[in-house]
């Protein structure tokens, strides 16, 4: 911040508190959070608590937008929601953490290293919506895996459960949030000293033990930053489940989007509040499931070696 | 060096008390050849270390024996009289100190300790115990709930030592381990770890780039180039009677001339340097031959001078006329280079009474000298057959 006051640099001495930069691209950056991000939440949260009267809104406090939200299935959606994304952060995270421990320590050659990192970003290329929408041809009644099934005789019948139902929704969800949980965790690998890897194995230790007490503890900065960015960002996704799940699997964020585009803004807003706070909730309890291990800072502090 | 009386009277002559055997290991990175052939040995308790320039083969055959590498060719290798060449590092019989210790940064100073009892699965209150004993042992049993982080690096190296020490190894292996730590610390760990040596009884097998660390600590040094082995014996076979002209440089002799051999009589060699003959002990891997080219290695510190008209009247004595050169004050001595018609020579000057630019001649006795062969590369030594 400091640097860009250059212009006037005499006048704003004078004017303003001598404060180290630090402090002033700290207060800098406070003013946009707070404008650009918290505003906005605290909106969102206070409409939820409006009611609408034909085209007005009243501004007495209610709960009436989270009754309906409930009254009509909300429950259901909010379970499945979570459920949903809680599975797929789980199964990234089986499917994610041996395949970084390869491509951080196993993989030795730097060509398919190259590759596989290329690899990873091709799905950024695309619009979501767009590469999501691939697996229609493939899950879909007249999809290339149903026309196989029938091909083979393996059924007599297309196959209705590939597509529009939670199975499709899983899979459109695995695809997109790989390379969230895949990055995070191979950078904290990729900063373990091989050291510390023969150290343990010097000292006894099978190539599972040292999994189970170098490595893991060792790249949990990482874990945990793959799951947040994956079990976040996938509770406000809106394409997956609505291109794979259709009418059959509502998720929050995708309900939020389309009470939108129906003009009930108060619903929508009460949703959203919902969805602000099982993220709340969801850092709560990562925060209380670092207690045992130290705490956030704690974890975080072992990258310093 | 009370530790070799003490190491050769347990070995007396017995094969079967070599706890590490190495027969031919070769290991090449890509091209790079790292161990060419080599073959070594150890006593049971000896202090054996291995010394070398960077790139010289001594961490890559330390890591062979701990199985961290997998040697491209070896012949055997046994640790205890138990072939080990496939058994991983894991199950070996013994244990690294690691050159930057590789203490474990999210384990404290016990849970690291701790660490070779933890996988081998004893229980919380032994492995304690035990834990305690071993810090006890490089003294920092106070240090034992400490975060690694808030140690100095002295302290790190004792815990690296407890934490390989704890599984009590047949062997333990060092890989300058002394490297990271300033002077004074480095010669208190000397210290201590020749202690730890005599204490435990342990074999310990050391690497070093230090002349100076090897000649204090081991039994038997090892020196090695380009990935074999140049000359080996106890710290005085090598000060003294360097197999080549690198092993002198290497250990540190400061006047090295080179001449050719005129004439060998019963281990004592003659050569010719210019208008000069010197003679001194032959110290060359092979027999010394008339008219091969021979290099005389004498140390500043034998070197004394004859100031004019004080005749030197010892017999046995090499003497070259001189003039003083440029003179370096170090404290305690001064390093003087004295110009002879043979080339510069540096003498150490300990007594302040003596008149430099007064001088008829340099000379040092014949005992005091080692005439060996020329040789600087790889190649020369034992264990070369290649």
């Amino acid at each position: 911040m400091a640097a860009t006051l250059t212009a006037n640099d005499d006048v704003l001495r004078r004017l303003l508190p001598r404060l180290p930069a630090g402090v002033w691209s700290l207060s800098g950056f406070s003013v946009v959070w707070f404008g650009g991000i918290v505003i906005p939440l605290l909106a969102i949260i206070l409409v939820s608590f409006f009611q609408g009267r034909g085209i007005r809104i009243n501004i007495d406090p209610t709960f009436l937008q989270y009754e309906r939200f409930f009254s009509y299935g909300g429950g259901d959606l909010l379970a499945r929601s979570v459920r949903i994304a809680a599975t797929i952060t789980f199964i990234e995270l089986m499917i994610a953490f041996p395949f970084a421990l390869w491509l951080a320590k196993g993989c030795k050659n730097n060509m398919v290293r190259l590759l596989t990192f290329t690899a990873l970003t091709v799905p950024f290329f695309l619009s979501p919506a767009a590469r999501v929408i691939v697996w229609r041809s493939v899950f879909g009644i007249n999809g290339v895996v149903n026309q196989a099934l029938l091909g083979i005789g393996a059924v007599d019948e297309p196959v209705t459960w590939l597509i529009f139902s939670e199975f499709a929704v899983h899979f459109g969800f695995l695809g997109a949030f790989f390379p969230t949980m895949v990055w995070p965790i191979f950078l904290s690998i990729s900063l373990i000293d091989n050291d510390f890897l023969e150290a343990s194995n010097d000292l006894g230790a099978n190539r599972f033990r040292t999994l189970v007490h170098v490595i893991f503890p060792l790249a949990l900065p990482g874990v945990v930053a793959g799951i947040v960015f994956t079990f976040i960002p996938m509770l406000g996704d809106t394409v997956v489940a609505q291109h794979m799940g259709g009418n059959n699997v509502l998720m929050l964020s995708a309900q939020v989007q389309s009470l939108i585009g129906v003009s009930n803004f108060l619903v929508a807003a009460a949703l959203a509040a919902v969805v602000l706070g099982i993220m709340l909730a969801f850092q709560v309890l990562l925060w209380a499931a670092l207690k045992p291990v130290g705490g956030l800072n704690e974890v975080f502090a072992n990258l310093r070696r | 060096m009370a530790n070799s009386d003490v190491a050769a009277l347990r070995t007396a002559g017995s094969d079967g008390d070599q706890i590490l055997q190495v027969e031919h290991a070769t290991h090449r990175f890509g091209d790079v050849v790292a161990l060419d052939d080599v073959s070594i040995t150890a006593r049971r308790g000896e202090f054996l270390t291995l010394l070398g320039e960077s790139g010289s083969g001594k961490t890559t055959l330390l890591r062979i024996v701990a199985g961290l590498e997998r040697p491209t060719r070896i012949a055997r290798i046994a640790i205890d009289g138990e072939d080990v060449s496939a058994i991983p590092a894991s199950r070996r019989n013994c244990t690294t100190v690691f050159q930057h210790y590789a203490l474990f940064p999210h384990m404290s100073v016990g849970q690291n300790v701790e660490y070779g009892l933890r996988v081998r699965g004893i229980d919380r209150d032994q492995r304690r115990k035990r834990a305690e004993d071993a810090l006890t042992l490089v003294r920092l049993l106070d240090k034992y709930g400490r975060r690694v982080h808030q140690l100095s690096g002295g302290e790190r190296q004792r815990v690296a030592l407890a934490r390989a020490l704890i599984t009590e190894p047949a062997i333990l292996l060092l890989d300058e381990p002394l490297g990271a730590l300033d002077e004074k610390l480095r010669v208190d760990m000397q210290v201590e770890l020749l202690d730890l040596h005599e204490k435990l009884g342990l074999t310990f097998i050391y690497v070093t780039h230090s002349q100076e660390e090897a000649l204090t600590m081991s039994d038997r040094i090892i020196l090695m180039r380009r990935g074999r082995i140049v000359q080996e014996g106890p710290p005085t076979d090598l000060f003294d009677r360097p197999a080549s002209r690198f092993v002198a440089d290497f250990m540190g002799v400061e006047n090295l001339l080179e001449g050719t051999i005129e004439s060998v009589q019963n281990g004592t060699a003659s050569v010719r340097i210019g208008g000069h003959v010197i003679s001194g002990a032959w110290s060359g891997a092979g027999p010394a031959e008339k008219g091969a080219a021979a290099c005389v290695a004498v140390r500043a510190e034998r070197v004394r001078l004859a100031p004019h008209g004080v005749a030197i009247d010892e017999p046995g004595v090499n003497t070259l006329p001189c003039t003083s050169g440029a003179t370096i004050y170090k404290g305690k001595y001064l390093d003087q280079t004295l110009d002879t018609d043979i080339g510069p020579v540096k003498a150490r000057i300990w007594d302040r009474g003596v008149d430099v630019n007064d001088l008829e001649a340099l000379w040092w006795r014949e005992s005091e000298c080692a005439i060996t062969s020329n040789e600087n590369g790889a190649g020369a030594g034992s264990g070369d057959d290649a």
